[in-house]
């Protein structure tokens, strides 16, 4: 249930996206106690909006992939705790969008789908992990500038040249990147977990994490079956900027093919190599 | 400049990078500032704006600007053939 939120939609008017952006807003309010953050009147009328924003949680509506609310949620420090995308919610549920300004019959469907999906959607099942598996990570540190680099060095862990990691103990894995992405992206301000459940493909994508520069879509080094997520990270993306490794980890895999999978992955001499290239690149 | 092996396969041997649909492009330049690595160039004067100029410098499996790109104007190969290639490769080399 969608309940005591402050929602701020991108309320793009000349594009249909952000035209539903706005009904789902308005949709939002009517069923249920919630405020609308208004993005343009936000631009001078600051501080009631923060006002709003520090009492309730903060549920953002892009409606393209430009990500505007999105944008402007970071430019105000505002944490985001639930999210949806217009465009990806019409690609996920086969809606096409028309050009037209006016809401249509797909348009209107699209809204209610998404309407009963957020408010069922908090009923995540709980993982109870029966084994119980202890990371301890060992670091080599790299450092360049005022930028320090910590890789595992431990066997079990293997990387891919995306820069995310495997810690691979039996038939499962704990996965998440490396510190060469948190330090790009600098501060982390929203986590898109993979749905528990979700068969992944070496690869394959396996959630996402957001900061105000950028987004990073954290690129499976294993092929596996989600069974549980960081959920801690929901509320505390910033955990990922603290460790990435430990706290921030991203998701865990009961592995499919890691025979497989291995000859594709490299280990911390290899991977400790690749990333100082890459810092150094970067810093010219 | 860029890695020039991925996995141990020379970049240029792995076709990865986007592919604009100039249907649906509106040249809004996101995908080109999203980007470090110099894979797209912008061309003012010319009717096509915006071309893939360096595919060997985008990062294989890598689809970051396809996520910001509002009109959805930009694809990829498929993953799973890619990594298919990539291992058949990677045997030629260890066997020839
Ligand atoms: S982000 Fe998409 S629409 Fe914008 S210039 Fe790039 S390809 Fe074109
Ligand atoms: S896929 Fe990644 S590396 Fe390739 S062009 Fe897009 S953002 Fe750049």
């Amino acid at each position: 249930m969608v309940e005591n939120y402050a929602i701020l939609p991108c309320n793009g008017l000349d594009k249909c996206a952000g035209v539903i952006s706005r009904e789902l807003a308005i949709k939002l309010c009517e069923n249920a106690h919630n405020e609308i953050i208004c993005p343009v009147y936000s631009r001078v009328a600051e501080k009631k909006y923060n006002k709003i924003a520090g009492e309730h949680s903060l549920l953002v509506i892009d409606g393209c992939q430009t990500r505007c609310a999105s944008k402007l949620a970071a430019e105000k420090n505002l944490k985001i705790s639930r999210k949806v995308t217009i465009t990806e919610e019409a690609k996920n549920h086969n809606i096409e969008l028309g050009n037209n300004l006016r809401l249509q019959e797909n348009e209107n469907g699209l809204i209610e789908i998404i309407l009963n999906g957020l408010n069922t959607e908090d009923k995540v099942t709980p993982f109870s992990d029966e084994i119980n598996v202890e990371y301890n990570f060992k670091y080599k540190t790299y450092q360049n500038g005022k930028f320090i680099f910590r890789v595992p060095e431990n066997p079990e862990v293997y990387f891919n040249e995306n820069d995310c990691w495997a810690y691979v103990i039996g038939n499962r894995a704990r996965i998440g990147v490396t510190d060469f992405v948190q330090q790009n992206l600098s501060d982390i301000l929203f986590f898109a977990p993979p749905e528990i459940g979700a068969e992944i493909d070496q690869f394959g994508e396996a959630g996402e994490i957001e900061s105000s520069k950028s987004v990073f879509e954290l690129i499976s080094p294993v092929s596996g079956k989600v069974i549980s997520i960081n959920e801690t990270l929901l509320q505390t993306p910033e955990l990922v900027n603290e460790n990435p490794y430990e706290l921030g980890w991203i998701a865990e895999l009961e592995l499919t093919g890691f025979e497989s999978d291995k000859e594709l992955l490299i280990g911390f001499g290899k991977y400790f190599e690749i990333m100082k290239k890459k810092v150094e690149d970067l810093n010219g | 400049m860029s890695l020039t092996t991925f996995m141990g396969v020379e970049r240029d041997k792995i076709d990865w990078s986007p592919t604009i649909d100039y249907t649906k492009c509106d040249y809004c330049m996101e995908c080109v500032n999203f980007c470090p690595h110099k894979v797209f160039e912008v061309r003012e004067n010319e009717e096509i704006k915006l071309i893939i100029r360096n595919p060997d410098n985008c990062v294989v499996f890598c689809r970051a600007c396809s996520k910001i790109c509002g009109p959805d104007a930009l694809s990829f190969p498929d993953k799973n053939a890619t990594t298919q290639r990539i291992k058949e490769i990677r045997k030629e080399e260890t066997n020839g």
